[in-house]
């Protein structure tokens, strides 16, 4: 299989999801949304699986490849979150964001080329990609959340519900963006000498940690809320700036972490 | 807030004292560095570092007798440690928008070298604040090992993990050395270069015995000669050759492969055929048709190397097909390695594939970027760092601390919320 065939894929999966993002809010009884939320999830990882196979390689290098993983893990993650925690605002919220970044794919797909270069070629590739893509999803999931919190606060009254599965959500984001990082540095050890070398992928991926290591302390004792819910805010803007924005700074110059062509 | 009733200075300390320490800090830092320059961290290399951890240990432990002062529980506490971590947040967008520079040569204007914008790690801020963390947390680890209890043990694990790494990493980093070797085929090699073009003479010779690449099939683009554009221009086709597809579009041509060679080398008739040589070099016969016109364009690319001509298909006066510089898939050495007083070593180096001996790991780093697979010669990096195994513990308490923080969330109530 290859990228010619994702539209058979990702427009069933996007008509499910969305569906289930509209039926939960209709329904007395959700089984149906649950139905059509894994129906999505299985076509999408069906299509992943098969890009895997067809071109022999992870589908992990390219900025597209890394969207498709954006969006089945928004959508595998935003659903059993929603049967944890029963917002349905979750659901919704994460089958809209998932089917953004399928369309994104769909009309402007950044899938030239799939040779890995020879500093890719190792066995910490893939764990490292995953736990990353697992960590930003968790992470928008709490940006999201806090956008809601925000606007209970400005409306007065704010859910404490909320604040506990936003720090859950950054407590477990946060977990896997560490283990991300320090995967990271112990195959750099390997494939450029060094296990942190202040390179400006690693520079942004502290900033990145630093940020919500922030948020997390700040949490510990009582805080002015909503200082707490802006430093969130503030910490996935520049985690969207290690991720994709850094390619645009003028010090990506000197990295040898940036891929594109 | 009651904070906001308490007078400024008076305990128990927070935010506001927080930041004014910081920013004294830092302002002492710029000072510094201004007037006496970068920290030199040639000062700290072995013994001088071990004796500092050694002593930062001792301190600890007796400062540790004060942990009910409110000093104390300031600076092991979260306000402080909320400040600390914002400054090295700081540091990292300067370090993140600021190209920073290995040397001193710069071209950039004083108002960015002079307080060290473009060299933060060896500034004297960065390396007030990065102590004061260590001291920081130190503390802080000391006031809850005293009062131990298993349930914390992510507490633990994320905190000592980050704390040893910090230690190893700090104290460490004088003790590293890095060097590059550029060894020719065939020949001894025991020169090698650190950061500043200078000539160590280290105890290893390393003999290059073979330099051999992998490339991946290249990828067939449509130019204009003329211009040197690739067409079309507003969105440039390509097509990847040597794999299942064998028949594609380049702007207004369709084209066939009819035979990919990998190994490819000329032959006197003008078509080429398949030799497992180095000299070879991947090859494509390719039918071209116009999609309006019906021409039909018959015949070989290939990109060539240092020993091979490049070849290109032209289909008119100003279009041909031309082939990509092959990508480099593996790229590896093999090598004998001696160390004074040693059997020799026997390896084959790759990206991703060191060899560790006598202390030192040996990298591939690259080869003769024009030559390619002809590369006459290859660089290897070579690394010593005897501070390594404890930044890895360090690294591994950490993982373990993230993996606690993925399995269990924040479980733990938070101590307002109990109230
Ligand atoms: C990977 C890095 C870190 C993680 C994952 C982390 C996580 C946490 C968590 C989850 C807590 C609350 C748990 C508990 O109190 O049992 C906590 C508490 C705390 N952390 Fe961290 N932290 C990290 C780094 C740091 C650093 C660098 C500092 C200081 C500079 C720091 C200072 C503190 C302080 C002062 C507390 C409050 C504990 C107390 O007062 O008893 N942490 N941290």
């Amino acid at each position: 299989m290859s990228w010619s065939e994702f539209l058979w894929f990702a427009i069933p999966a996007v008509i499910c999801w969305l569906t289930a993002g509209t039926l939960v809010y209709l329904n007395k009884k959700d089984s149906a949304a649950d139905l059509l939320m894994v129906a999505g999830i299985i076509i999408f990882a069906a299509f992943i699986i098969g890009l895997w196979i067809g071109q022999k390689e992870p589908p992990l290098r390219t900025i597209g490849e890394t969207r498709l993983w954006y969006s089945f893990f928004l959508a595998t993650i935003g659903y059993f979150t929603y049967r944890h925690w029963k917002y349905k605002w979750m659901l919704s919220f994460s089958s809209l964001v998932a089917c953004v970044f399928v369309f994104i794919n769909i009309f402007k797909p950044e899938i030239h080329s799939t040779d890995l270069m020879p500093a890719l070629r190792s066995y910490w590739f893939v764990p490292h990609v995953t736990v990353y893509i697992l960590s930003y999803a968790m992470l928008g999931a709490a940006t999201i959340t806090s956008a809601i919190q925000l606007v209970n606060i400005n409306k007065g009254k704010p859910d404490p519900k909320l604040y506990r599965l936003m720090d859950n959500a950054v407590y477990v984001g946060f977990g896997f963006l560490m283990l991300g990082l320090l995967m990271g540095a112990v195959w750099a050890k390997d494939a450029w000498g060094h296990y942190w070398s202040w390179d400006p992928k690693e520079t942004w991926a502290f900033i990145t940690v630093a940020a919500y290591l922030v948020y997390i302390h700040i949490r510990l004792l009582k805080p002015d809320a909503k200082l707490a819910l802006w430093i969130l805010f503030l910490a996935f803007v520049l985690l969207m700036i290690t991720w994709i924005g850094i390619n645009y700074l003028p010090v990506s110059q000197n990295s040898v972490h940036t891929y594109t062509n | 807030m009651i904070a906001h009733k308490r007078k400024i200075g008076r305990f128990p300390w927070r935010y506001k004292e927080s930041l004014v320490f910081i920013l004294s800090v830092i302002i002492i830092g710029i000072v510094l560095q201004v007037t006496i320059g970068k920290v030199d961290f040639n000062l700290f290399r072995a013994p001088v570092n071990i004796i500092t951890g050694v002593c930062i240990v001792l301190f600890l432990a007796i400062f540790s007798l004060a942990r009910k002062t409110p000093f104390y529980r300031w600076f092991s506490g979260v306000p402080f440690s909320v400040t600390l971590i914002g400054a090295l947040l700081a540091f990292g967008l300067v370090m993140g928008l600021i190209p920073q520079q290995p040397q001193a040569d710069s071209q950039q204007h004083a108002i960015i070298t002079l307080p060290g914008f473009n060299q933060v790690t060896s500034s004297w801020y960065f390396v007030l604040v990065y102590f004061i963390t260590l001291l920081s947390l130190g503390a802080l680890i000391a006031r809850r090992l005293i009062r131990f209890n298993i349930r914390d043990y992510a507490f633990y694990l994320n905190h000592i993990g980050l704390w040893t790494l910090l230690f190893s990493a700090g104290l460490g980093a004088p003790d590293m050395k890095r060097y590059m070797m550029y060894v020719k085929e065939g020949e001894l090699e025991w020169r090698a270069f650190d950061g500043d073009r200078r000539t160590g003479y280290l105890p290893v010779t390393i003999q290059l015995n073979d330099f051999d690449m992998e490339v991946y099939p290249p990828k067939l683009i449509l130019l204009n000669r003329l211009s040197g554009k690739l067409q079309p221009e507003s969105k440039p086709d390509y097509f990847p050759v040597g794999r299942e597809k064998t028949n594609g579009v380049l702007g207004d041509w369709k084209i066939e492969v009819n035979n990919y060679i990998h190994d490819a080398i000329p032959d006197n008739d003008g078509t080429y055929r398949s030799v497992a040589i180095p000299a070879a070099a991947p090859a494509a016969n390719v039918t071209a048709t116009h999609t309006a016109t019906g021409d039909v364009r018959k015949g070989w690319v290939c990109y060539g190397n240092t020993v091979q001509p490049h070849r290109v298909l032209p289909l008119n006066s100003d279009c041909c097909i031309f082939m990509t510089q092959p990508q480099p898939r593996r790229f590896l050495s093999d090598v004998d390695v001696f160390f004074k007083n040693e059997p020799k070593i026997h390896a084959v180096l790759e990206v991703n594939k060191p060899l560790k001996a006598g202390g030192w790991t040996i990298y591939q780093t690259g080869y003769d970027r024009k030559a390619g697979r002809m590369s006459a010669y290859s660089s290897l990096e070579l690394v010593y760092d005897p501070w390594l195994y404890p930044a890895y513990a360090g690294i591994a308490l950490l993982a373990a601390g993230s993996v606690c923080l993925v399995c269990f969330g924040n479980r733990k109530k938070k101590s307002y919320e109990l109230e």
